[in-house]
């Protein structure tokens, strides 16, 4: 016997309940004086072990039926010797119940149509076949189902906001061949729109996999595609309490597109315009909401845009993301050089970063290490050393004061630094990591910097990072740096040594980067990646931000102001887009949501409350009808019947036949359901 | 229960304070249900007269009023007996036993010694009253006089259950002690080793004397009629038995009525009369049978 989902036997522990119980409960007693003791002696040994007897055979019961639950969940499957002539049918079902097959043309939606199909294929198969069902959408098997299985799987399918993932259901359907029997016939049947999203994906999978039939249903709808979708949004700009976003608007079909776009805001009116869109045509359209934003406080705002009914997919007619527009500030960045004008280009890069952003102003000094001084602290919010000259080692109580009070210092290397001030500023929790041993080597950056580590710093700036190839940025050496207890490395070099170094000291913060400025910087600056590695490094943008993921994607809420009002928690309350509760968990200075579980919003439910919206994956609402002689190919190409290459390992296995044999375990369950109370009543007299 | 059993209940006789009272209710209840008197007749002491019905013993005509009045008249005579009774009350804690909604097997026993008691002293009979339980607790000797009763029913009104039952100590001494032989009424739950009671009993035997057994039992005592899970608990020796009372109920009404069964047949084959009360059913069973025995005695 074997079972599909084994994973439920672990609810055979719950026999341990009534074990407990057993043990535990002790019988109530009456107390009655009484004259004739002699006379119950008689019958009292008999009486005792009886009742003994009574307990332990209902015990067995309950524990039984435990037991039983838990094996009929888990699906029992009895293996039966089988004749040698004797051949099965397996069916391996690949269903597409991607967001794509929610399109309807008025004659039906698509997914409608592909159960109905997967439906009358089970049904069309002998009584003993055995039946594999993959979603396609949501990747999720049930494997060695009955007939009458299959047919309610089919049947309890739901369309995931999710998009085709076409290698799953390849790689899974390879690995349970390998568990078949040399006598089995295998079939495959994949029903789906075969979008263009999907096709690609096929065309992608360069195995084969060999199976005696193959058979596909394409799903798609006689007349001609209509479906507009908005694909993405962000913000252009803000002024005067206007905020303008740019909204990219695509016509997936074959009928001219004449729909409204509306944008609004949880505290503003709507605003909205008119698109037009001819066949397969996409433009991006601005609009502008009204949001009342002044610029002296920071406001985060939910904005929903949607395309006005008229489609067959509603479900890309809306588009959510969470704009975060912070207060209007200046930030005193404080250059520490030892005057050999080795932070000539750092500044040139920061002046091009303060340009760049009109929301933000950056007031630059510039002073040399030796004349450093408190009044200069007080001044900055940022402090960026272009080495660990001899002098910063005297300042480290102020450093440390600066940092602990909210500043950030940001720490270069030279190839030979002051050991004695790396020691000092390392010993007051200053230095994210400590310069050991150079390497005069030539290396290059990881091309990430925006990992789950890194994002602490900022993500905005890390995800900017990102769109630039830094991975080809040389460096001409680096430290092999020992790290501290209480820093993390936000970014490594390619060949494994840390980049990147942070250090939090209470609400300030403390950068350590392994090279030199003109080493990073000057590599940096031919890249022109210069002003987004500096943004990187100036830590929390004041920068205007969007929060809007796919539905695949991992969301991140910001979370910059609640560490502060956390008092110490990890985990914060949600709410997801089906509208559950759900614990995210807080990584730095984002609140990291695990599954959000459908599209629409995520949202903290505690104060500040931040959205992030969540949309359909790009792509996936594109309902261009494939060729069909082009499905053909793919398909024939991918389901080969030549099985040899699948077989070898198949045939070590026994001859056997497989029942599944859940209806037994249910009937034996009511029966001793049906039992219990009769045994307890019976043994009582 | 006909009108004049009422009086006879054992819950109603509970609930009058005084004992005198008790008796009397009892009693006169009693006999207001019997038809005729068993008084009258069995004396020789002249009472009164009455006229003649056909049935009547012509030895009891009074040919001399016939002779002058030419009218036929029956004598009376006010009986004396002179019989002495001993009535031995077990008073030990095992007769505090009450099941539900009864009264205890000492105020049963109470209620009936102090109706026996009033029934016997208007016989002008002496009357003796031994409470007892491991040995004599009080001894009252036998006396004839109406206001004797007085002392019985106080006795009886502070009696308090005591001590464990040892009868067969307390009937060979009461043997032992008795100087005259009468009938000896002995009111027990028999709770005590079979084959020394039986000793006993033949002691008095042996000495002449009549024995008149009231063996009172609760009704929860004779049938088990307890449910669920309980712990029983000896009022004599306080052990202690846990048990399903439901499961042993057979067995146990077996060894009770074999216990019964026995006490009757032996006590039978001695010549002693035994008679079972339940505390449950009025009191008149055990007036009945204490007036078949006495008439047994004429």
């Amino acid at each position: 016997m074997s079972f599909v989902n084994w994973i439920f036997l672990l609810g055979g522990f719950a026999v341990v309940g009534p074990v407990i119980a057993h043990m535990l409960a002790k019988p109530r007693y009456r107390r009655v004086l009484f004259t004739m003791l002699r006379f119950l002696h008689a019958g009292q040994t008999e009486s005792q072990s009886r009742r003994k007897l009574r307990d332990l055979l209902i015990l067995l019961l309950r524990c039984a039926i435990i037991v039983l639950i838990a094996m009929l969940f888990a699906r029992p499957i009895l293996h039966t010797r089988r004749g040698p002539e004797e051949g099965r049918s397996v069916y391996y079902l690949g269903l597409d119940n991607s967001m794509s097959m929610a399109y309807s043309d008025g004659s039906g939606s698509y997914f409608g149509k592909l159960v109905d199909s997967a439906v009358d294929y089970i049904r069309s198969a002998d009584d003993e076949s055995m039946f594999n069902i993959c979603t396609l959408g949501s990747g999720d098997w049930a494997s060695d189902l009955s007939k009458e299985q299959a047919l309610a799987e089919v049947k309890g399918l739901r369309i995931g906001a999710v998009s085709t993932n076409i290698s799953e259901f390849f790689s899974a359907l390879k690995a349970a061949r390998g568990r078949e029997h040399s006598g089995d016939i295998a079939s495959v049947f994949v029903v789906s729109d075969f979008t263009p999203n999907t096709l690609k994906q096929l065309i992608g999978v360069e195995e084969t996999a060999a199976v005696e039939n193959v058979d596909y249903k394409l799903i798609t709808s006689s007349k001609p595609i209509n479906n507009a979708a908005i694909v993405d949004a962000g913000v252009n700009s803000i002024a005067d309490g206007k905020l303008t976003m740019n909204v990219t608007v695509v016509n997936y079909g074959q009928i001219e597109q004449n729909r409204r776009l509306t944008a609004k805001t949880g505290t503003s009116k709507s605003t909205s315009i008119d698109t037009n869109l001819s066949a397969n045509q996409g433009r991006t359209y601005q609009i502008q909401i009204d949001t009342g934003f002044g610029g002296e406080e920071h406001l985060f705002l939910p904005v929903e845009l949607s395309l006005s009914a008229g489609d067959g997919l509603k479900e890309d007619d809306t588009f959510y993301v969470g704009v975060s527009l912070p207060a209007r500030k200046s930030t005193n960045v404080l250059l520490v050089d030892k005057g050999g004008g080795e932070v000539f280009l750092l500044r040139t890069a920061l002046n091009a970063l303060s340009r760049a952003n009109s929301y933000e102003t950056l007031n630059l000094k510039q002073v040399l290490t030796n004349d450093l001084t408190l009044s200069d602290l007080k001044w900055a919010d940022v402090i960026v050393c272009s080495a660990i000259a001899e002098y910063l080692g005297e300042t480290a109580g102020g450093l440390k004061d600066f940092v602990r009070e909210g500043g950030r210092v940001v720490f270069f290397v030279t190839e030979e630094p002051s050991s004695e001030a790396a020691k000092r500023l390392w010993d007051e929790g200053v230095l994210a990591a400590i310069p050991r041993r150079f390497f005069r080597e030539r290396a290059y950056l990881e091309p990430r910097p925006c990992n789950e580590q890194s994002l602490g710093i900022d993500n905005v700036a890390a995800k900017v990072l990102t769109n630039y190839r830094v991975d080809r940025i040389v460096l001409t050496g680096y430290f092999d740096c020992e790290q501290h207890p209480g820093s993390s490395c936000l970014w490594r070099l390619q060949n494994g040594f840390g980049f990147v170094y942070l250090k939090r000291l209470d609400s300030g913060s403390s950068v350590f980067v392994n090279t030199s400025v003109d080493d990073s910087l000057g590599a940096l600056t031919k890249s022109n990646a210069s002003v987004a590695f500096c943004r990187y490094l100036l830590g929390q943008t004041s920068q205007i931000g969007e929060y809007c993921f796919g539905c695949d994607e991992r969301v991140m809420l910001p979370a910059y102001d609640m560490k502060a009002a956390s008092d110490g928690r990890k985990q914060f309350w949600v709410e997801t887009c089906d509208g559950r509760k759900r614990r995210a968990a807080l990584a730095e200075s984002l609140l990291v949501v695990s599954d959000s579980d459908g599209i629409g919003w995520v949202k903290t439910l505690s104060k500040p409350i931040r959205y992030a919206g969540v949309n359909l994956p790009k792509g996936e609402t594109d309902m261009t009808k494939p060729v069909v002689d082009e499905v053909a190919k793919i398909m024939h190409r991918m389901f080969t019947p030549d099985r040899r290459q699948d077989t070898a390992a198949a045939e070590l296995l026994p001859e056997k036949k497989q029942r599944p044999v859940w209806k037994m375990f249910a009937w034996i369950i009511i029966l001793l359901l049906l039992i219990e109370p009769a045994v307890a009543n019976r043994l009582r007299r | 229960m006909k009108q004049s059993r009422k009086y006879l209940d054992p819950v109603l006789l509970s609930k009058l304070a005084n004992m005198n009272l008790v008796a009397k209710c009892a009693v006169e209840g009693f006999f207001s249900g019997l038809h005729p008197s068993p008084f009258h007749g069995f004396s020789v002491e002249y009472s009164d007269h009455r006229e003649y019905h056909p049935g009547d013993e012509l030895k009891f005509l009074d040919w001399k009023i016939f002779g002058r009045s030419d009218k036929l008249y029956i004598k009376q005579f006010e009986q004396e007996t002179n019989a002495t009774v001993y009535i031995l009350l077990d008073n030990s804690r095992s007769m505090s036993f009450a099941g539900e909604g009864s009264v205890s097997k000492l105020d049963y026993g109470s209620f009936l010694a102090a109706a026996l008691s009033y029934l016997m002293l208007i016989q002008c009979d002496s009357v003796s009253l031994i409470l007892f339980a491991e040995r004599i607790n009080k001894h009252i000797p036998p006396r004839s006089k109406r206001t004797h009763l007085n002392v019985i029913l106080t006795s009886l009104q502070r009696n308090k259950p005591t001590g464990r039952t040892k009868l067969a100590d307390v009937l060979h001494t009461v043997a032992e002690t008795t100087k005259r032989r009468g009938l000896v009424i002995l009111i027990s739950d028999l709770l005590d080793d079979t084959g020394d009671i039986y000793q006993g009993l033949n002691h008095l035997k042996y000495l002449k004397h009549d024995v008149l057994i009231f063996h009172t039992m609760d009704h929860q005592e004779l049938y088990l009629n307890y449910e669920g899970l309980i712990q029983f608990e000896d009022l004599e020796s306080r052990a202690k038995i846990r048990t399903f009372p439901q499961s042993l109920r057979e067995a146990y009404r077996d060894s009770v009525s074999g216990f019964v069964d026995e006490i009757n047949r032996t006590a039978g084959a001695s010549g002693i009369d035994y008679c079972l009360l339940d505390t449950s059913e009025p009191l008149d069973r055990g007036l009945m049978a204490f007036l078949a025995k006495r008439k047994k005695m004429m």
